[in-house]
């Protein structure tokens, strides 16, 4: 164990004498007096109950967070009383507008309320009827696989950041813990659905692992949150929404309406982060559009791979449907990128030129 | 950035743009059409449970098959996926054993985490708070309660985080598993600071010998350490206080509130007991190491003593402050803290690791206030 306790509690008579006289019942009562900010907070719609919004009155609201963070790197929360000798708990992102964004705490509670799980919401047996052999079954099960990876590695992404975030950020902290789940969600819902019936998974992607690889490894967290918030929920959101038109069936209609539903989350969250950060800071952005050169690059190789552009065009009875998905979400990613305060991206972007190359691009 | 890819730009990749140019003239390639993977009869075997991980456990796609040692993959594709280990984007696993991170009966919780999330937001009565009789005393004492549990219930976000995405990807089970801990601890800390900030109180003052145990969890060298110190030991000891504090809860809003955040610590402490359980029987050879860790997790726990948080239970528990309060409070709160060791001696007992039992520094402790020795009652 690499932390050690300042000194051996076990045999530590003070210690003990003091708890011993406590349960003696020689209280000393003096916490009680300790009341800082009165607060008896109600729903302000009984419908949604109590939310993040109908708390954060005074100083237990996020306006009471300076830019920087300097008084608190423990894990008392926002609004209490914070005494000498509380511990740092080494967060490194302890600054608001590298991570914050107001709408957290609207997605945190929407995310709630819109749980599903895949083993119990998925009417799975509307898949009985599937024949396994089929070219279009067996490319649904590729783009699975291949979205279960991406699924675990939003996971990832965002579990690297809950743990470095200061604690005054709270609902930045549920949000990220949400899109944890949420991650790991897509990841089982689109294995269970290449596995369900006679199943089986595809072939790994380099190109799309790649990117993926890229975004994990990000040097900073706004960069981090570029990629999985804007690239990769832009490519979730897509796929889902077009395998959802391209379904016949009730069960893959239900698993990629509510892929898309939670990829809108990251994205809402992935725009309105960055909104903040360039507002606050807007010489980021040159470095930021530098990182999404690059990750562009990453997702024209993914985009362009056998192993993804194939099973899409089989799926979708011809080239020519996923030219129009590829330039939707291209299309959408800029939009989201200029929303953000990126400015336009479509000339300085490889996308534009990579559409362009594809069969039945307009 | 870090990784840049192994391709710098794909409009000038001649590979790339001659299977566009295949593309354009309508010849797929189709390879992988033949991924050479198992294929499976996979369907639900329980139609009310739905597809559960269980029913995937078969073949090269199961986990009860998974070597300790899953050597090759270390990318996103999921386990069972065709993957050659040399063109694969490597992400860099820290944890590749099996046996660092696997617990039985870890699919089937994950499952039951999923099918039993709840919203802080709306499953509480929050309205009703108002048509219960609060006493002052009572209500600072409870907003000083939520005021610790809010505070602590952020270590199982953050030290489940710190590890999961080291966790290579053939472990899914488990760090999906994780990824529902974490948002049931989100959901712990807001369910408690609604209620601080709900009772007219507000929050309180944060405990520093808490935070000294947070920081003890939170630097843990190796997961397993991490996860006998924060599911078996910590978290067991708030799933007792979960439970003497639902019998001392002011309300029956606040008795809801800890029968719900119960139902998702009960799930956590067994992951932490089968998790032990698991390197107990597969991998016996750390028990020194996960007796100096524990040894050093009961000598931090005995230090947390905070004033405050034992005497707002005393308070809680006694219903007020008057002094035939306060002995009824010391009686109760007396027997719930010989529970606390207790039942963490059980939980070691069902983990195979009793032998920590003798060893362990709370058996001095309950010698301290009088206690039968727990190993000589068995």
């Amino acid at each position: 164990m690499a932390y050690l306790a300042p000194k051996d509690y076990s045999k530590d008579p003070a210690l003990l004498e003091a708890a011993a006289r406590k349960m003696a019942g020689d209280l000393d009562l003096d916490w009680m007096q300790k009341i800082r900010e009165r607060a008896a907070f109600r729903p302000g719609n009984p419908h949604r109950g109590l939310t993040l919004a109908d708390i954060n009155g005074g100083s237990y609201g996020p306006d009471s967070v300076p830019e920087l963070v300097r008084h608190n790197f423990s894990m008392a929360p926002r609004g209490a009383i914070l005494p000498k000798g509380l511990p740092s708990l080494g967060y490194t992102l302890n600054r608001k507008s590298e991570v914050w964004a107001d709408a957290a705490l609207a997605l945190f509670e929407e995310g709630k309320s819109r749980h599903w799980a895949p083993a119990r919401d998925i009417p799975w047996h509307a898949l009985d009827g599937a024949d396994p052999a089929s070219r279009e079954e067996r490319a649904l099960r590729q783009l699975c696989s291949l979205l279960s990876g991406v699924g675990l590695v939003c996971a990832d992404i965002a579990a690297r950041a809950v743990y470095r975030l200061n604690i005054e950020f709270h609902e930045i902290k549920y949000l990220l813990c949400m899109q944890m789940l949420d991650g790991a969600r897509i990841a089982e819902a689109t294995r269970k659905r290449a596995l369900y019936g006679a199943g089986s998974l595809g072939v790994d992607s380099q190109a799309l692992g790649e990117l993926l690889k890229m975004v994990a490894d990000s040097d900073s967290y706004p960069q981090s949150s570029a990629g999985l918030n804007l690239h990769l929920a832009s490519l979730l959101q897509s796929f889902a929404r077009h395998l959802e038109w391209a379904t016949d069936n009730a069960a893959d209609a239900m698993i990629w309406t509510r892929v898309a539903q939670d990829a809108s989350r990251f994205l809402s969250y992935g725009v309105d982060h960055l909104r903040t950060l360039l507002r606050a800071r807007p010489g980021e952005a040159e470095e930021l559009n530098q990182h999404l050169d690059l990750l562009d690059n990453g997702l024209v190789g993914a985009l362009g791979a056998t192993e993804v552009i194939e099973p899409l065009i089989v799926l979708s009875g011809g080239a020519q449907p996923v030219a129009r998905l590829y330039e939707t979400l291209a299309a959408e990613l800029f939009s989201r990128c200029e929303s953000a305060g990126l400015g336009p991206r479509r000339a300085r972007s490889p996308l534009c030129d990579f559409l362009k190359l594809l069969p039945g691009s307009s | 950035m870090a990784y840049y890819g192994s391709v710098e730009d794909y409009r000038y990749n001649d590979d790339f743009l001659l299977r566009l140019r295949d593309l354009r003239r309508g010849n797929l390639d189709l390879g992988w059409l033949n991924a050479g993977t198992e294929q499976r009869e996979f369907r639900a075997e329980n139609p009310k449970r739905g597809l559960t991980y269980l029913d995937l456990d078969e073949g090269s796609y199961g986990f009860s098959e998974l070597d300790n040692e899953p050597r090759g993959p270390r990318g996103a594709a999921p386990r069972g996926a065709a993957v050659e280990p040399e063109a694969q984007a490597d992400l860099g696993p820290e944890l590749n054993h099996k046996n660092d991170v696997w617990a039985y009966k870890v699919a089937s919780f994950t499952e039951e985490a999923m099918s039993r999330q709840w919203d802080a937001s709306t499953a509480i009565p929050w309205q009703d708070l108002d048509r219960y009789e609060r006493p002052e005393e009572l209500e600072i004492a409870f907003a000083q309660l939520c005021t610790f549990f809010t505070e602590v219930e952020l270590i199982a976000t953050d030290l489940p985080a710190k590890w999961s995405w080291r966790m290579n990807n053939q472990f899914q089970e488990v760090k999906h598993f994780i990824a529902t801990q974490a948002m049931d601890e989100a959901r712990h800390a807001e369910v408690f600071r609604k209620r601080a900030l709900a009772g007219g109180i507000g929050l309180m003052e944060a405990l520093p010998q808490a935070e000294h145990t947070l920081k003890a969890i939170l630097d843990c060298n190796a997961y397993s350490e991490a996860s006998a110190f924060m599911h078996l030991l910590a978290e067991g000891n708030v799933l007792t206080m979960f439970r003497f504090s639902e019998f001392i809860s002011p309300t029956p809003v606040d008795k809801r509130i800890f029968q719900l955040v119960m139902q998702d610590e009960a799930r956590h402490v067994s992951y932490g007991l089968q998790h032990l359980r698991w390197v107990m029987d597969k991998d016996p050879g750390r028990k020194e190491e996960l007796h100096k860790t524990l040894e050093e997790a009961e000598r931090i726990s005995i230090g947390q003593f905070d004033a405050a948080l034992l005497e707002c239970m005393i308070v809680l528990a006694g219903k007020g402050t008057k002094p035939g309060q306060i002995a009824e409070g010391v009686k109760l709160v007396g027997g719930f803290q010989v529970r606390q060791i207790e039942e963490y001696f059980q939980r070691l007992r069902r983990a195979g690791f009793e032998e920590r039992i003798e060893r362990s520094l709370f058996r001095q402790l309950l010698a301290d206030i009088g206690h039968p020795d727990p190993l000589a009652a068995a």
